[in-house]
């Protein structure tokens, strides 16, 4: 670690402490965000979101090596955590620390750009299902029991196997594709719970069009289940890299991801732990922030707890 | 509508499912660019192959073929060493039963067991300490936690065996007590790997859903009635709470046949995972159809399972049937 | 009340059921000739029928149920017939300078009772040389004109010329099959034959079971001819991969594991104390090949792979010493050429492209090979000079070689990608010519007149010489090895030829590992004939006070 590197660092962590107080203010004046707030988990659970997004942005920064390169193959190989290498070095005398930094871009994005096709998708089927139902809702939904009826893993070794040479952005594509079903039963539900609500009603009865009705009226009152999909999404297309990654498939080298940086030094497990404890906890906690916002999110807007 | 009707409409949807499934992967194969053959042939041999096999035929016409032949029970034999399929994924059904069958079992009583345990102490240290440490093992990769659990317990203490499901000198085949204990003793590392982080969700869920039971008028009602708090819990919150736990059970269940290449893979576990795996990277199209057959086939048995036993415990359920259980689970 | 007394009753049953258990174990086989051995396996063999199957499993697994004719001795001499082994031949003698025939021994049986006669020589020979069964032995045989039947224990070979090496490639290479079980297989067929499944051999041990994706069990033939095998019981257990089956190892629940590849296991297992470790010359080198002909239309060259200078360039680029070092320490050598350690042409003396950055990057420039666009890679008429690596998912060996060769051609701005893809498929690839570089590995034969043809001159074109690569002085000088009568007339044109091979850099050679295994300390006798690891498992011995609960068990 340089001078310089650990400056970045400081200043992340300290942007980070100030945006979550400043958010944590919001809790003084809304109801909403005092309950998000309740437990501190929620809040170390945004912290470390907050402070793993801020690293990736600033990961040249914060890197003090090309996470690619490799160091000195015969005496820097597996290098034990020390004030040069702060995560120590990997099998091929790569920098951990450096490659968990840039590896939290790739990874973080391939969680949001999954989870992003996989929400938006589930919402629009689940929403058109909802609101319009009979026919249409019977179609959709049989469509959605037959996309559960094969595990994902399944369907994306076969996307892999059978179109060689796949770009990664199009597995990411298909994992998203894969992901949206338990959405949409969700979306729907609430959907046609609210449907009978007196502003729906009085939204058609002015003449609204119906995207117009489910847009602007239906899907605000049902961002609880769509944000915490989205939110438990992102952790599990993350976990599903990491997955693909291990058996083989995803993230070409030499480009580091968490998951394949545990692909990679798999056999040195023994020798070198932390080449694959450190990509290993941090796809554990970026999974565990999530959840534990989706638990926040899911307090706050509840509409139960609204009505008391 | 009578139990009787609704029963057959969903018989039939979930036929429709299975045929829809295997059709869209029989397309999925077809489509996609490359040879028929698995990989390991060359021209000559694959030649013969496509005319033995039909594959030089029309989509249709190979499809049709395949209906016929499975309606004979027939579901053609592997391209990699000619086995018949149905005999392969025989082979390996009571390896995976055993696999699921131990982790749910463990996901069941901790989960189960955490859950309640939770609910009652809410919002106490327990629940909070508890409450943290499902969620840590809720995100952990389950791969990484297979590979720690056979570096100590497999390798460093030597308490269960490394990878395999039978001990291949005393017990190729279960045919005494001693076997039985050996199959179980193999099964507890892999199963434990799944049941664990099966089990932290699950405490997660339960928690969840019997403090949102405890919250409606008629546990309150009898609470105020003035009956003693056990009662209260153990009779209508543990009921109804269980009655969504038993849609998650259903829905674990098809996951743990298909879904647990990795664990399969990590412990060398001959289950269906890893052939289906297999044989996908081989391109063996028969074997790749055949398990998503079964599997298909598995999932949505299990979905009418579940239905109906939703249905019978809780007529009001039967609609609403299996909607935002998965949310959890997904 | 009844509450209270659940739980002692459940420890009671538990206690009650393990004791049983426990109980059930105890075997009662003593004596020299018990003991099972367990190979911790790395990779499930397709077919045990040994001209369809080229796996080295399969092969270990042959060696125990067919026999040859006669089998290579210790010191792996190929010349003429000194220290060969009969085994299915119990003598032989000339017939004249092209005609070789073979005794074999009357007591030799196949497993089913039926003897085994020189009709089943014949008809394995046959079978091997057909190209519908398109075995992968079928070059070697190509100078053996026939195989005939004089009477029942008589076979007879016929030579198309004459040279050193004709005794040896008429035992060494067929495994004898019984004619009367597969006579009736349709040749077409045989890849998924179910005898290919079920063998019935004539060799020290025969076959028990196979369950699928777990094991493969052989139990000793106390009725062997050449003597009993001492070990009773053979079994093959299959792993994922390496580390699983290293770790099988060191846990005790496998005896052997003969190649531990990495620095990294060899130490793991000299720390567990119930383990030995052996070393023996190893007879596989691994090597990147480059693919002369253009992967998307093979009628045309690479436009990358072609150029010799740039193949040159590439080889010096790369710090083959540095690599090897990193990745495998001590536990392996850079082969001066396409060999292992275990031929005897092996020489570090040989002339090799050196590790020279400034020349390579002053060759490719002069090719016209530059950075135009400033994107950090070169490149020439709008083509940049990348390339893909292929290599098996299951070896993480080439795996990481494939990642430091690819940072190592970064530096001189050449781009590689890594394509890691089935074992199969890379096969298939490699044979059809549909790739730019793949990290292959060859195993050698004791001899190196057939490998070396086979993977390196137009003989192996639509064979083992995916390259394509083809140089005449090359092959002048190797069918003129070929022929030398000793191996000290042969060694300077060997030299020579290896050489002429080098600068023309149709690969890149990057190790031979020496081979160390790891085996249970009870296991006595413990031979390694470097060829093939499992030829003399039927001479391993486990004293009798040395047994352990798995060496005991009757079954």
């Amino acid at each position: 670690m340089t001078l310089g590197a650990w400056l970045a660092l400081f200043v992340t962590l300290v942007v980070t402490a100030e945006l979550v107080r400043a958010l944590r203010h919001r809790a003084l004046r809304q109801e909403r965000w005092r309950r998000f707030f309740r437990h501190r988990t929620t809040t170390w659970g945004l912290g470390i979101l907050v402070f793993l997004v801020l690293v990736a942005v600033a990961a040249p920064l914060i890197a003090p090596f090309d996470p690619n390169k490799q160091l000195d193959i015969v005496h820097l190989k597996n290098h034990s955590p020390s004030w040069t290498f702060l995560l120590g070095t990997d099998v091929l005398s790569r920098d951990v620390w450096s490659r968990t930094v840039y590896g939290a871009r790739v990874s973080l994005g391939i969680g949001a750009l999954g989870a992003l096709v996989a929400v938006a998708l589930g919402t629009f089927v689940g929403a058109v299902a909802g609101y319009y139902q009979r026919w249409i809702d019977a179609v959709l939904m049989r469509g959605v029991d037959v996309g559960l009826a094969l595990p994902r893993i399944f369907i994306l070794l076969m996307a892999v196997a059978l179109w060689d040479g796949l770009p990664f952005a199009a597995l990411i594509i298909v994992i998203g594709l894969t992901s949206w079903f338990g959405t949409s039963r969700l979306v729907r539900a609430e959907v046609l719970s609210l449907r009978q609500r007196d502003f729906v009603v009085a939204a058609r009865a002015l003449g609204a069009g119906s995207g117009r009705v489910i847009f602007r009226h239906v899907l605000p009152n049902a961002a609880a289940p769509i944000i915490v999909s989205a939110a438990l999404g992102v952790g599990n297309v993350l976990l599903l890299e990491a997955s693909l990654s291990f058996l083989g498939i995803g993230v070409k080298p030499p480009d580091p991801t968490w998951g394949n940086m545990i692909a990679d030094n798999a056999p040195s497990i023994y020798t070198a732990p932390w080449s694959t404890l450190f990509p290993g906890l941090a796809i554990s906690l970026v999974v565990l922030s999530l959840n534990a916002v989706a638990d926040g999110v899911r307090d706050a807007l509840d509409p139960r707890e609204e009505a008391a | 509508m009578t139990g009787a009707a609704w029963l057959l409409r969903r018989l039939v949807a979930s036929v429709a499912i299975v045929f829809a499934v295997v059709t869209f992967v029989f397309i999925l194969i077809h489509v996609a660019p490359g040879r028929p053959c698995p990989e390991n042939v060359d021209r000559a041999v694959c030649d013969e192959l496509t005319r033995q096999f039909g594959l030089d035929k029309s989509l249709p016409e190979q499809y049709v073929r395949y209906l016929v032949a499975l309606a004979h029970g027939n579901m053609g034999n592997s391209y990699a060493n000619g086995r018949p399929v149905g005999t392969a994924i025989a082979g390996t059904i009571p390896f995976t039963l055993q696999l699921a069958g131990a982790a749910l079992v463990l996901d069941f009583l901790l989960g189960l067991g955490l859950g309640i345990y939770q609910a009652v102490r809410v919002n106490r240290l327990p629940d909070v300490v508890l409450g943290n440490v499902t969620l840590f093992i809720y995100s952990l990769p389950t791969f990484w936690l297979a590979l720690l659990l056979l570096l100590v317990f497999g390798e460093k203490l030597r308490w269960f065996p490394v990878g395999g499901a039978s001990d291949p000198i005393l017990c190729p085949v279960v045919n005494s007590l001693y076997c039985v204990v050996d199959r179980l003793w193999h099964t507890v590392l892999p199963a434990a790997t799944l049941g664990l982080v099966g089990a932290a969700g699950t405490a997660r869920f339960q928690r969840a859903a019997m403090l949102e039971v405890a919250r409606q008028d008629y546990v309150r009602t009898a609470r105020a009635k003035g009956l003693p708090e056990r009662r209260v819990v153990l009779r209508h919150q543990l009921r109804n709470a269980l009655l969504t736990f038993v849609t998650r059970f259903g829905l674990a269940f098809p996951f743990l046949l298909t879904g647990a290449v990795l664990i399969e893979t990590i412990f060398a576990w001959p289950g269906m995972g890893r052939l289906a795996f297999d044989a996908i990277l081989l391109r063996d199209y028969p074997v790749v159809t055949g398990t998503a057959l079964i599997a298909s086939v598995v999932v949505v048995a299990g979905n009418l399972l579940t239905d109906i036993l939703l249905g019978l415990a809780d007529p009001r359920l039967r609609v609403r049937a299996t909607t935002d259980v998965e949310a959890v689970t997904a | 009340m009844q509450r209270r007394s659940f739980p002692s009753l459940t420890v009671f049953l538990v206690l009650g059921v393990a004791g049983l258990a426990a109980c059930e174990r105890r075997g009662g086989c003593t004596g020299a000739n018990c003991g099972t051995i367990i190979d911790a396996a790395v990779a499930e063999p397709g077919t045990l029928l040994p001209p369809s199957s080229e796996d080295i499993v399969a092969n270990d697994i042959g060696e125990q149920l067919f026999l040859k004719l006669a089998d290579v001795g210790m010191s792996e001499n190929t010349l003429g017939d000194e220290d060969f082994q009969p085994l299915l031949a119990q003598k032989w003698e000339w017939d004249g300078p092209l005609t070789l025939v073979f005794h074999l021994d009357p007591r030799a049986r196949w497993h089913d009772g039926q003897p085994v006669t020189a009709a089943d020589v014949e008809f394995t020979f046959n079978a091997y040389n057909d190209s519908v069964v398109a075995s992968p032995y079928r070059p070697k045989l190509h100078r053996i004109a026939s195989v005939t039947q004089r009477d029942s224990l008589t076979a007879v070979f016929r030579f198309r010329e004459q040279y050193p090496e004709m005794f040896y490639d008429a035992v060494y290479h067929m495994r004898i099959l019984p004619a009367h079980k597969l006579r009736p297989v349709p040749r077409d067929q045989w890849r998924t034959a179910p005898f290919g499944r079920e063998p019935v051999g004539d060799g020290p041990y025969r076959f028990v079971r196979w369950q699928p994706a777990q094991s493969i069990e052989l139990v000793a033939d106390s009725t062997f001819f050449l003597g009993r095998p001492a070990i009773r019981r053979l079994i093959w257990r299959f792993t994922p991969n390496l580390q699983v089956a290293v770790q099988q190892v060191i846990a005790d629940q496998a005896d052997v594991r003969e190649q531990l590849v990495t620095p990294e296991n060899v130490e793991r297992v000299r720390a567990a104390k119930q383990l030995a470790v052996y070393t023996y010359r190893g007879n596989v080198y691994t090597f990147l090949s480059f693919n002369q002909r253009a992967p998307d239309d093979t009628t045309k060259p690479h436009p990358i792979f072609a150029d010799r200078e740039v193949r040159r360039a590439l080889a010096m680029a790369v710090d083959r010493a540095s690599m090897l070092k990193s990745a495998l320490g001590d536990l392996a050598k850079v082969p001066p050429g396409p060999m292992s350690a275990l031929l005897w042409i092996w020489d570090p003396d040989i002339r090799q492209l050196p590790y020279d950055t400034a020349q390579a990057n002053r060759v490719l420039n002069a090719r016209g090979w530059r950075d135009h666009d400033g994107d950090g890679v070169r490149d020439k008429d709008g083509q940049p000079l990348a390339f893909h690596i292929l290599f098996p998912t299951t070896s993480v060996l080439r795996r990481q070689y494939a990642l430091l060769l690819q940072e190592q051609f970064r530096a001189i701005g050449v781009r590689a990608e890594i394509d890691a893809v089935e074992g199969a498929v890379v096969n298939q690839r490699v044979g059809t010519g549909k790739y730019d570089t793949a990290i292959l590995s060859r195993a050698n034969d004791p001899s190196p007149s057939s490998g070396i043809a086979q993977s390196w001159t137009r003989a192996g074109f639509g064979g083992s010489n995916f390259g394509r690569y083809y140089n005449a002085e090359f092959e002048r000088l190797v069918d003129r090895a070929v022929t030398a009568t000793t191996r000290d007339r042969a060694r300077p044109t060997w030299r020579a030829a290896m050489e002429t091979l080098n600068a023309d850099a149709p690969g890149i050679f990057l190790y031979a590992l020496d081979n160390y295994a790891a085996v249970h300390k009870r296991v006595d006798n413990v031979q390694f004939r470097p060829d093939s690891w499992a030829a003399l498992l039927r001479t391993w011995r486990i004293p009798p006070d040395k047994l352990i609960d798995r060496d005991r068990v009757e079954r």
